[in-house]
């Protein structure tokens, strides 16, 4: 019987292909092994490479991804020893330490390996927030500050559940988000805008002090300045009166004279503006009103 | 043996029917998608075997009832049969004709609404599709493997059947179960690939399968149109129009061909099958097919890595000693699988950011303020996040245990970071997800950083320093991990109060303390300038009071010493004749000071009228009237004499 050559081949090359995967796996530098026989455990390969198996269903070959896995945790409400309600979100990078106690805690399934150490993880952060103040996770003072040494202690008791138990290794633990609630969040809000017009009003306050101050000094210069020339005016205008004195001795000599002299002065410049006068006929020159010298009799009637 | 065919019929749709079920409950079982959309084909196969079965009883009814009238018309030679209708002479070919005129059609017409829609909604649902299960893997793969066994026997046989007897009632079903046969065969392989870790494959598989669903879609549209516009020549058998050539093609490749030779002939009757071309390409068509396939294989050997990036290269999973790292250029390699590339964006400067992520829409703004929101909004958050705590010097000083004060501010924060990977083993080979791990670490940094950092500090002229303070923290902490990376930048360019709400808007507080100060220096600068004016306006106004004073004081002397002399003189008048002089000097001084004032002699002494003067000023009417000032004299007096 005549054998087409293509057909040979192509099952000869089918043939390698199933053998090779029915007997042999290959490991990759990522990734660790654990081979079954029957279900039980045989052996575990930590070293890349080509490997040999026996067949299904004799041996099983189960590969897990041996690099740090990245897990993060939600962002959730916890509350510190000084009773201030935070929220915290972690972050976690874990890898298989031991592949045998990772297949048979977790099936070698890594979604559920994360979803067992996601409770181990957050009693942990929960635990350790709760025994430390909220100023130890934020401060402007270093040596108050404790937020490394808080990540220590949650890796710490991290580490501690999960030890010898389930087969992984957690290499970091860190805090990834810190937030305050968001009631809390309002008023602190409210708070940061409170010291803002607090500091507003200052300036406007200070402002206004300083406005006044530089106010008042400019009257009170100016006054002084007005004050000081008025008492020069009055010492000019004494020393004036002093020196006019001296020319008063000519009146001496005939007082009633100079008194009458000055009243007619002083009449003369108290009727220079805007006067009514209601004179009597008898006052001189207006007696003459009433009749002239020699005109007997004569006078002006109105 | 026709007898046999129909069995070989019934065989054929009931194999489709049974392998489809069971291929359909693997597909569940492996979660293999290309099984799945082959689950599609092998019931389409189904009904079209089960029609073309009903068809072929037809015909074989219709044949029987020919054989009966041959020897009806033999033995009794009455020409009373020839006078009855066609119809009522031959109901089984009556019966047939409406099948094919009606019932074909129609269904041909659902078969083609099926493989439509199938293709559509299989193309939609499969990016949501769950990878194969890799446990499940080896199982079906054998399951596989058998049904393609089976189907290929049947297939193969019923197609030798159909073409040796000239049954085309078999070859629907025939081209269905080779179909199915590769389809199984594919679907085994795909199963292989993902348990070599090349679980896409069976996805990409599906999609093909899905195109070539909705390819003899179109064929089977098309086929419906042809026949209408199709000449009829009498005598020659139509089409079975739900056979898809397509499918007839992908059965049995090695009839490539030979189908389209039939399409041909069948169309526009042009002898394909007696060309060169026909008979070379028949011979060799498997030796290309293999020859292309080697060719791809080989191609595996060499590998392109471009300029941005580097590979990592492993034989049999391993790093190759002094190969493990390719750098932009050609390299050689052993054939998949036995070495394999994992390519790498090592050169190229990536980027994420911490915090708020800018929203492209809202900053395309020429301005972007802290009071109008310019990030990305979240799905279920408010238009921008709260901020990130920071602590604040101001509190802390005045934070006390027992009043439970919060010392710490808000801050919306957007820090972009750039990075390059430089050890890129590192990079692969220490964590699974490396980028996010660098983004981690880098929020870790920043809510560290900002734990510790007065916020007015680091809003102002701390913020290069604290930019700078990040970047190298968050390359140590890189370093520790082993993650291979430089951390080319860290910008701190977005920090700001946050936005606030509608009752605390906290942005603009911090613009109206800017405000206040403007304001405060604006009150200064008033009463300085008041000031300014004040001062010398003062000294001005001395000046002249010391000024009249002098002059008052240099008239008083003048004035005493004047009158002085005059009384000196007037003394020599008064001594001359004492009442002369008085009467004269009192007339005169009289007369020019009554000049101007407004004067009233009353020269009657003895009545006993009363006098109203009237000494109010009165405005003048003229003053009010017109322009013009009329002399005192003109204006009525208001005297009464």
């Amino acid at each position: 019987m005549k054998r087409n050559p293509i057909t040979v081949f192509t099952a000869a090359v089918l043939l390698v292909i199933f053998a090779c995967m029915l007997f042999t796996f290959q490991v990759r530098q990522t990734e660790v092994a654990v081979v079954t026989t029957f279900g039980r455990y045989s052996h575990s390969v930590t070293n890349a490479g080509f490997q040999f198996r026996l067949p299904w269903p004799i041996q099983k070959v189960y590969q897990f991804d041996h690099r740090v896995q990245s897990f993060e945790r939600k962002f959730d409400e916890t509350i510190t020893k000084d009773q201030i309600n935070v929220i915290i979100a972690v972050y976690a990078g874990w890898r298989i330490a031991d592949p045998k106690l990772f297949l048979e805690s977790f099936n070698g399934d890594t979604t559920r390996a994360e979803q067992t150490l996601e409770p181990v993880i957050r009693n942990a952060k929960s635990g350790v927030i709760s025994t430390n103040n909220f100023s130890d996770l934020i401060s402007t003072n270093q040596a108050e500050l404790k937020f490394d040494q808080i990540e220590k202690a949650m890796l710490d008791a991290v580490q501690a559940q999960i030890k010898q138990t389930y087969g992984v290794a957690i290499e970091s633990l860190g805090i990834k988000q810190l937030g305050l609630p968001e009631s809390i969040t309002s008023t602190v809000f409210e708070r940061m805008r409170a010291e803002r017009q607090r500091l507003v009003a200052g300036y406007l306050s200070e402002g206004e002090r300083r406005a006044k101050i530089t106010r008042a000094d400019a009257d009170a210069q100016a006054n002084k300045i007005l004050a000081e020339a008025s008492g020069e005016a009055k010492r000019i205008l004494g020393e004036a009166d002093a020196k006019a004195s001296q020319y008063y001795e000519a009146f001496r000599k005939n007082p009633d004279l100079a008194i009458f002299l000055m009243q007619l002065n002083a009449l003369e410049q108290s009727l220079k503006d805007r006067a009514y006068l209601i004179l009597g006929p008898q006052t001189a020159p207006f007696n003459l009103l009433n009749g002239a010298p020699g005109d007997a009799g004569a006078g002006v009637r109105k | 043996m026709e007898r046999d065919l129909q069995r070989v019929g019934v065989i054929n749709w009931f194999v489709l029917l049974v392998v489809g079920a069971a291929s359909a409950i693997v597909a569940g079982y492996a979660a293999s998608a290309t099984g799945t959309v082959g689950v599609v084909f092998l019931c389409l196969g189904f009904l079209a075997a089960l029609v073309s079965y009903f068809q072929m009883r037809l015909e074989e009814r219709e044949r029987l009832e020919r054989l009966e009238y041959e020897e009806l018309k033999k033995s009794r030679g009455s020409a009373t049969l020839f006078q009855e209708a066609e119809g009522d002479t031959f109901p089984a070919q009556r019966s047939r004709e409406q099948f094919e005129r009606y019932l074909v059609p129609l269904f041909t017409a659902l078969l083609f609404l099926s493989q439509g829609g199938a293709a559509w909604w299989f193309w939609k649902s499969l990016a949501k599709a769950a990878p194969p299960k890799l446990d499940h893997a080896p199982v079906a793969m054998a399951l596989y493997a058998l049904f393609a066994l089976i189907l290929f026997l049947l297939g193969k046989y019923s197609s030798g059947l159909a073409r040796l007897k000239g049954q085309r009632l078999l070859r629907p079903g025939a081209g269905y179960l080779i179909l199915g046969a590769f389809i199984c065969f594919l679907a085994a392989t795909t199963e292989a690939g993902a348990f070599f870790g090349l679980a896409k494959v069976d996805l990409f598989v599906a999609y093909g399968l899905c195109l070539v669903l909705g390819l003899t879609a179109v064929e089977t549209l098309v086929g419906l149109v042809f026949e209408i516009y199709r000449p009829r020549v009498k005598g020659q058998a139509a089409r079975l129009l739900y056979e898809s050539r397509l499918i007839g093609l992908l059965g049995q490749p090695g009839g490539l061909i030979t189908t389209a030779a039939q399409a041909l002939d069948y169309q526009f009757g042009f002898k394909v099958s007696e060309t060169w071309v026909y008979r070379f390409l028949e011979k060799a068509l498997a030796w290309i097919i293999l020859l292309q396939l080697g060719a791809l294989f080989l191609s595996t050997v060499f590998v392109i890595i471009e300029p941005t990036e580097q590979g990592l290269l492993e034989r049999f999973g391993r790093p190759v000693n002094g190969r493990a790292v390719l750098e932009p250029g050609l390299h050689f390699k052993w054939p998949w699988p036995i070495d394999i590339v994992y390519r790498y964006q090592t050169r190229r400067i990536q980027g994420f950011v911490v915090g708020e992520v800018p929203d492209p829409d809202l900053e395309r703004e020429r301005t972007v303020l802290w009071t109008r929101p310019h990030f990305r909004r979240r799905e279920g958050e408010g238009s921008e996040m709260p901020g990130m705590l920071v602590a604040s010097r101001g509190q802390a000083a005045r934070s006390d245990t027992s009043e439970k004060a919060v010392p710490a501010n808000l801050l919306t924060v957007s820090i972009p970071f750039q990075y390059q990977i430089t050890n890129l083993q590192a990079w692969a080979y220490q964590h699974a997800n490396s980028d996010q791990l660098l983004q981690d670490l880098a929020n870790r940094e920043v809510i560290r950083y900002l734990v510790n950092v007065d916020m007015e500090q680091i809003m102002s002229s701390g913020r290069l320093a604290a930019a700078e303070d990040i970047r190298q923290r968050v390359q140590a902490r890189a370093n520790d991990a082993h993650l291979g990376v430089n951390i080319v930048f860290a910008g701190l360019q977005d920090i700001h109060p946050p936005l606030g709400n509608k009752r605390t808007p906290v942005a603009a507080a911090f613009e109206q303390v800017v405000s206040a100060l403007h304001q405060r220096q604006t009150n200064i600068l008033y009463a300085l300038a008041y000031a300014a004016e004040k001062i010398p306006s003062a000294e001005a106004e001395a000046t002249n009071v010391l000024a009249q004073a002098r002059n008052a004081a240099v008239t008083r002397v003048a004035l005493a010493e004047g009158e002085a002399a005059r009384f000196t003189n007037q003394m020599v008048a008064y001594e001359a004749s004492p009442a002369v002089y008085l009467q004269r000097t009192r007339l005169d001084t009289l007369a020019r000071a009554l000049e101007p004032v407004r004067k009233y002699v009353l020269t009657a002494t003895n009545t006993v009228d009363i006098l109203m003067l009237n000494f109010e000023e009165k405005i003048r009417e003229d003053l009010l009237t017109s322009g013009t000032i009329l002399p005192p004299d003109v204006t009525p007096s208001a005297t009464n004499k």
